[in-house]
């Protein structure tokens, strides 16, 4: 073995230990690890009716959303073949016709997703759900897909500059860098999102005040999303890094009992004070290190990412990666649900509270509090709703 | 040899009397008023005679030639008042008794009757080219002119001063002009060829004198990728980002070499080159984007490296006066850049849709982007410091340069 394959050798045996480590680390909750979840009932908490019409609605989504990822796999095989005599559409050179089969890839996914994304806007407003029209909904998507341009431009730039430097080895440094740019771009999330406005109500105010003093977090932006012209879902979330970090309530929820909206709270300062952003920043890393890696063995019979018309097959293998590892991450994020929940739980200490959200929450948005393992392991990024109230159950009985 | 039924021909000079331009608007009233009753009674003959050529097939001629004399008239009408020309008009459109002149057919000519019966439609395309070259848009309290009315406020500046309408201005509002008569023909059922938007032909002068800032164009079929048509504003965006942040550094650099050309009468070598592809940049964006070109530019503004290219002489002494009052000097270029821009937008909506469905581009319409990227090269090279020469409005092609395909 010549010493400069030792090194190689040695360096990938560096990487994958650090890789296992930082699984390690990033596993780590604060969730007792011995806790039994209790086996509970939904009829228990649901009555037959809205089971039904849960599971009725849930039902629609997930054939549209199987169908469209199929259309997504076959528009992508097609690119993957075909895509590359997109190149005679660039006189920009190696990377500026990167860039340009990137944005035209992710072009081509919206066309082929777009009548589902259509056929369930139409289930949503059929259910009361949303209030978003055709048009605007359309309209709003094309746009939309002008941010995801600016994204792949931004990932391709890095990829195909570190691989003019290190060829087939780009997704050493390029890994890092990406992740770079995703730290930028969670602490700039906050200042994207449109029409907030700061949390008015004196009373969740104080309640969110007190809440971030029980987890022990300095003062957090609270802001208030209006979203009721287009759903009637509710939903929040966690956003930013550092001084950007903020809750987000969108304005849909704030119609809830004062001690649900407080749980929520409680709930989203659990993201906080656990870091999860960060953490979630982190197992990006580790799941794009091996991914990465795979798109430069595939793609080297094209070329590899030096050259732009292995860029369409990239492309295919990254999104089929993707969804081959959704279930791990799928895993990963509803770990880090429950941690939040669990933290919601010890900081409001109102268990009542929080199984009445959780009921609140399936009947509005219509989610089937126990949906099948494979849909669940698929696009569950939270736990059911079913296995939310049984932890706070497992937190009554602790 | 341009084989279009409607053609202006132009026996006009630069000179122009102060007096009368000075009182232009106030001169041409009565022509205003009459053009106003006369307009009234071609909107009831021009329904008559829709009705007429959808049953028969050919215009009648008494509407033939009512409606050709109120063409010529006001085609001789604009002329004077946007002062393409100097004399005064007489008020009925005698063909021949004015030095801009427009040719229509004598005779009454045989049309499609599907044409016909869906010339309104047809004609909002053209009426909106029209619109971007002779009139304007008025949005709340502000009103941006079409490109003939800005030359002409400007060119009314000009001529009080010097006694002179600037050559440039005048050729483009010739353009305008043919571009107005051809579509007034068409929309009145004088004849059923589209007006054409290509400003390369008669009454365009044979060759434009050399400018430092030139624009060449490769052979083009006018075939487009409709994929990337579609997306076209969104594949622009990174280019968009990348723009932004080179005009900083230009900004920057624009400051230091205005000093250094106030000072030594030359901006540095680095700062031409430097200018010189951002310039070069911005023209290969901009005719991506407004569809003038097919491939999607490369992001260093290389020379050579797009189809619609921009040479640049290499720098030269600068007039210190002209460089001090630079910003000043340039704000009629930018005046008629903005209206030419309007009418390469307007060109570019039109092809968006037309290379969608067909695939490709309509050369005339392209034809007139490439004037508008070519004025605004030259008003960026000018505004940038690139060259001290003033940008040239006129659609002639540039002697020293390939000729426009």
């Amino acid at each position: 073995m010549s010493a400069r394959r030792a090194a190689s050798v040695a360096g990938l045996a560096l990487l994958a230990a650090a890789w296992i480590f930082a699984i390690t680390q990033l596993l780590h909750t604060s969730v007792p690890s011995g806790l039994r979840l209790p086996h509970l009932s939904a009829g228990d908490y649901f009555t037959p009716a809205v089971l039904h019409r849960a599971r009725s609605f849930e039902r629609f989504v997930r054939i549209d959303f199987l169908l469209s990822q199929l259309a997504l796999i076959v528009a992508l095989v097609g690119y993957a073949l075909r895509g590359e005599r997109l190149t005679r559409e660039s006189a920009a050179g190696r990377v500026g016709t990167g860039l340009l089969l990137g944005m035209l890839g992710l072009a081509i996914v919206w066309l082929a997703q777009l009548p589902f994304g259509v056929a369930e806007l139409w289930w949503e407003r059929r259910h009361g759900i949303s209030h978003q029209s055709y048009v605007s909904s359309v309209i709003d998507s094309f746009f939309g897909l002008g941010g995801a341009f600016l994204s792949i431009c931004l990932v391709i730039a890095i990829v195909m500059g570190f691989a003019g430097w290190l060829r087939n080895r780009w997704w050493i440094p390029g890994v890092p860098a990406i992740v770079g740019v995703g730290v930028l771009v969670a602490f700039i999330t906050p200042f994207l999102i449109p029409a907030t406005h700061p949390l008015r109500d004196p009373e969740l105010q104080a309640d969110a005040r007190q809440l971030e003093q029980v987890e022990g977090l300095p003062r957090v932006s609270m802001r208030v999303q209006d979203v009721h012209e287009f759903t009637t879902a509710p939903n929040a979330e966690s956003v930013g890094l550092g001084p950007s970090r903020r809750v987000i309530l969108w304005d849909t929820l704030l119609g809830f009992p004062r001690r649900e909206v407080r749980v929520v709270i409680g709930h989203e300062l659990g993201h906080l004070k656990h870091q999860h952003i960060w953490k979630g920043l982190g197992w990006e890393a580790v799941f794009l290190l091996p991914i990465a890696f795979a798109i430069a063995l595939v793609t080297r019979r094209r070329g590899g990412l030096y050259s732009p018309r292995a860029v369409p097959l990239a492309l295919l293998v990254f999104v089929v990666l993707e969804l081959a590892v959704s279930p791990l991450q799928n895993s990963v994020s509803s770990r880090m649900e429950q941690e939040a929940d669990w933290t919601a739980l010890g900081a409001t200490r109102d268990p009542a509270a929080a199984t009445a959200l959780f009921q609140r929450l399936s009947r509005t948005s219509l989610a089937d509090p126990s949906p099948p393992g494979w849909w669940q392991a698929l696009i569950g990024d939270h736990p059911t709703i079913m296995h939310r109230i049984e932890l706070v159950q497992a937190w009554k009985d602790r | 040899m341009y084989d279009h039924p409607v053609l202006l021909t132009n026996e006009a000079g630069l000179e122009r009397s102060r007096l009368t331009v000075f009182f232009r608007l106030l001169l041409g009233l009565p022509h205003i008023i009459w053009f106003s009753f006369w307009s009234v009674g071609v909107l009831f003959v021009a329904i008559f005679n829709w009705f007429a050529t959808l049953f028969t097939g050919r215009p009648p001629l008494f509407c033939h030639n009512f409606l050709t004399a109120f063409i010529r008239y006001s085609a001789h009408l604009t002329a004077y008042l946007s002062l393409t020309t100097n004399p005064f008009p007489d008020f009925v459109g005698r063909p021949g008794s004015y030095p801009v002149d427009v040719h229509l057919p004598a005779e009454p000519q045989e049309q499609n009757r599907w044409k016909t019966g869906f010339r309104a439609i047809l004609a909002i395309p053209a009426f909106m080219v029209d619109g971007a070259l002779l009139g304007g848009a008025r949005s709340g309290y502000s009103y941006s002119g079409g490109v003939l009315w800005t030359n002409a406020f400007l060119a009314w500046w000009a001529c009080l001063f010097t006694g002179r309408m600037p050559e440039g201005l005048r050729d483009l509002n010739l353009y305008a002009l043919r571009y107005g008569a051809q579509t007034g023909a068409y929309a009145l059922l004088i004849t059923d060829r589209y007006p054409d938007a290509d400003p390369f032909v008669e009454p365009t002068p044979a060759a434009a004198p050399h400018h430092p800032v030139r624009l060449t164009t490769a052979e083009d079929d006018m075939r487009r990728s409709r994929l990337t048509v579609f997306f076209r504003l969104l594949l622009a965006i990174p280019h968009f980002v990348w723009l932004l942040l080179w005009s900083i550094a230009v900004d920057l650099c624009v400051i230091v070499g205005w000093f250094a050309a106030l000072f030594t009468g030359q901006v540095p070598q680095w700062v031409h080159n430097f200018v010189s592809r951002f310039v070069r940049y911005y023209t290969h964006v901009s005719a991506f984007v407004v569809l003038a070109a097919n491939p999607f530019p490369g992001f260093t503004g290389l020379p050579g490296s797009y189809p619609i290219d921009v040479e640049i002489d290499e720098r030269a002494l600068q007039n210190r006066w002209k460089t001090g009052f630079r910003i000043i000097l340039a704000i009629p270029a930018l005046a008629v850049s903005g209206g030419l821009g309007g009418a390469m937008f307007i060109a570019a909506f039109l092809g968006w849709f037309a290379a969608l469905i067909t695939g490709r581009m309509p050369r005339n319409l392209r034809q007139a982007q490439v004037l508008a990227l070519r004025y605004g090269a030259q008003v960026y090279g000018y505004v940038l410091l690139l060259t001290d020469r003033y940008p040239f409005a006129s659609p002639a092609p540039p002697a020293s340069s390939t000729p426009i395909p």
